[in-house]
């Protein structure tokens, strides 16, 4: 382990995990490019346990394209695909991957290596289809697009799930063909029981938000482990990752160290962050004495909270409901419903949901969401808006003013949602 | 006598009120410039004079709105939208939903039997339909500000302005003046056009009598008549409108007050 320790609590794992995106990135851009071949796939609903049993590296545009507005170097990416004719309510992740691909892909944490397969694995989104359609244009490589139904029942429906299976043994075939390699089982099996590991150590992860005071920041922390669970999903390196992160979480328990010291609120948080103001949008929050306790954004490429783990005695079933069930491939009702269970199971006193303006898909429904929580579950919310990759949308004053009356109106009040209950 | 200052530092004027228990005993108002910390200094001194009163007298200054954090001689800091609240009810005790139009910002605040905040929600990063969209349109007119009101009570033929964005708003006036409509008319559908967005935010939170509209653009007769008639209710606005969040700042400087000799 190597670099600072977050002075306010216990972060050895955080620095653990950085050592090992930069490791990811380095292996991508080591000389001559990365070992393998590399397989560019989507966070919702991905199938990388697939193509690593195929030997594939997997790279996720839209985390390269976040780890770009955190360390705020999206906005030339952004202005690139802007003069290449991408209008401003164009996907920032979208722009990002564009502009960055047009500039020849290199970050400040490494090259970018171009695609040698696209797997679309997230139809939900018509604007990530066009965008990898615009990939597969540009380097003349394989694109396989997978379509997936939206959960209309907390459980896949049959049909559903039979329509992704046959999917996914048109994938396997059309890999086959592509790489001049069968299909091996028993490594895809190995894979699936190393992501289960994973999954479990995660799920301890989130669960532990219910602790009060809460160890762990749901939000703004769980994003940064959220890498292994989606980018090294199937390694033993994301399983064991996770039992460094519990075992530091029990310890911040023993030891009275938490994310927040003097825990005054407990917050629900919806929505994708604002990457580029990342740190001043966590500040507004600890000002307060806020913690967010869960959020939902961790859970976008997967659900594995809510009962959902990679079954190794099933593989391609298992698979497939996993992408049926992804956050983003939620109706509206499922998600506000499952954002009400975290009210209630977590203890939470509020929820804020933060919008982005570049994606619809994921930001429509968000305003109805607030006023459902208000009006019928009685959860003070709070909604704003800014974007996830592009800074120019980002106002802090504006932001900084909204939450601070948010929390004035709750400390006013002395009222909470847990203390009130959640309406049923 | 215990006097509390509350002081409002707005996106285009700072007020300042000094509170003596429930009794409004000194006001200031004036336009911030690029010095806020001065602009609350002199908000306060103008009032202090206009009570004849000295600072040493003043037990407490809260200090709110954009430029709140530089009222950097004051006690507390709360945001113009628990002072709205605050200073609405103290005004009108009955308010249940507060209209704010100041010069960058719109607010619908919905607030409980005692004043406090319930939920909020505001204009997003536009100026379209805030004190601003009027400033702009006004010099596209030829009018003075103060002189919208009363244009607008004299339509005939409200036009409809479709735009909304501050920027193409004024162009779509200089068009509607080229194509020979009467400016009243214009006016009155620039109001038309604040109310419809405002009606959008007062919906978002629940529309419910009493409603008060506060901030600058209270004090326009004509958008006072249209957001009536829109929500078909009366509409509380008091002589000291555009004083209400510094009013609701003093207040909590009273509450501070009398908790520390309680």
């Amino acid at each position: 382990m190597s670099g600072p320790t977050t002075p306010e609590f216990l972060a050895r794992a955080r620095d653990e995990q950085r050592d090992m995106v930069e490791q990811y990135y380095r292996d991508l851009a080591s000389a001559g490019g990365p070992k393998r071949p590399v397989a560019y796939m989507l966070v919702g609903g991905n199938l990388t346990e697939i193509v690593r049993a195929f030997g594939y590296e997997v790279v996720f545009p839209e985390i390269v394209a976040l780890n770009c507005a955190i360390k705020h170097v999206s906005l030339p990416n952004i202005l690139n695909a802007e003069s290449q004719g991408y209008g401003l309510d164009v996907c920032g992740y979208v722009k990002n991957d564009l502009g960055l691909q047009e500039m020849g892909g290199e970050t400040p944490f490494g090259k970018i290596p171009k695609p040698d397969l696209l797997v679309c694995s997230f139809s939900g989104c018509y604007v990530y289809v066009k965008w990898w359609e615009a990939l597969a244009e540009r380097y003349g490589v394989p694109l396989f697009v997978f379509d997936v139904p939206y959960m209309r029942d907390r459980a896949p429906q049959a049909e559903d799930l039979a329509y992704v299976v046959t999917q996914l043994e048109e994938f396997i075939a059309f890999l086959e063909k592509t790489t001049g390699r069968s299909f091996d089982r028993a490594e895809l099996t190995r894979v699936l029981a190393q992501s289960r590991r994973a999954e479990e150590g995660w799920v301890r992860y989130l669960r532990s938000g219910t602790h009060r005071p809460s160890p762990i920041e749901a939000y703004f922390e769980a994003v940064f482990y959220m890498f292994p669970i989606n980018v090294l999903r199937g390694t033993a390196t994301a399983a064991d990752f996770y039992e460094t992160v519990n075992a530091e979480v029990d310890e911040r328990i023993r030891l009275g160290m938490y994310p927040v010291p003097e825990e005054k609120y407990r917050v629900v948080v919806e929505g994708v962050p604002p990457y580029p103001s990342y740190r001043t949008f966590w500040d507004f929050f600890r000002n307060w004495g806020a913690v967010s306790v869960a959020a939902t954004y961790p859970k976008v490429g997967g659900l594995f909270d809510r009962g959902f783990l990679h079954d190794p005695a099933r593989p391609l079933e298992s698979i497939a409901e996993y992408s049926l069930g992804a956050y983003v491939n939620q109706s509206w009702p499922l998600r506000r419903e499952l954002i009400a269970d975290y009210v209630r199971e977590y203890s939470a006193d509020a929820v804020v949901i933060h919008g982005i303006k570049s994606c619809r898909s994921f930001t429509a429904g968000q305003g109805d969401l607030r006023d459902w929580l208000i009006h019928e579950k009685g959860v003070p919310t709070l909604y704003l808006e800014s974007d996830h990759e592009d800074p120019r949308y980002f106002a802090p004053a504006q932001i900084k003013n909204r939450m601070d009356a948010f929390f004035e109106s709750l400390e006013q009040r002395g009222a909470t949602a847990s203390a009130a209950g959640v309406a049923p | 006598m215990t006097i509390v200052a509350g002081i409002d530092i707005g996106s285009t004027t700072a007020k300042c009120v000094l509170l003596d228990g429930t009794s409004v005993v000194g006001r200031s108002l004036h336009p911030v410039g690029v010095e806020l910390v001065k602009d609350a200094e002199q908000a306060l001194e103008k009032a202090l004079e206009a009570a004849h009163l000295t600072r040493e007298e003043v037990a407490f200054v809260t200090g709110t709105g954009y430029g709140r954090f530089k009222v950097s001689f004051g006690q507390l800091v709360v945001t113009e939208i628990g002072c709205h609240a605050k200073g609405a009810h103290f005004l009108f005790p009955e308010t249940r939903l507060v209209l704010d139009i100041g010069g960058q910002d719109t607010k619908a605040i919905r607030i409980n039997g005692k004043g406090e905040v319930v939920d909020f929600a505001m204009n997003d990063k536009c100026a379209a339909g805030t004190g601003r969209f009027l400033d702009v349109c006004a010099g596209a007119l030829g009018f003075d500000v103060a002189e919208l009101g009363p244009a607008a009570l004299q339509a005939r033929h409200p036009v409809k302005v479709t735009s909304t964005c501050t920027v193409f708003a004024e162009s779509e006036v200089t068009s509607y003046l080229s194509r020979g409509k009467e400016p009243r008319d214009i006016v009155a559908g620039l109001h038309e056009s604040i109310v419809s967005r405002s009606m959008s935010l007062l919906q978002r939170v629940g529309i419910e009598p009493q409603l008060t509209f506060t901030g600058g653009v209270s004090r326009n007769e004509g958008m006072v008549r249209t957001l009536v008639r829109r929500t078909q209710l009366p509409v509380n606005v008091s002589p000291l409108s555009q004083y209400i969040g510094a009013i609701g700042a003093a207040l909590f400087g009273t509450e501070r007050v009398a908790g520390r000799s309680a």
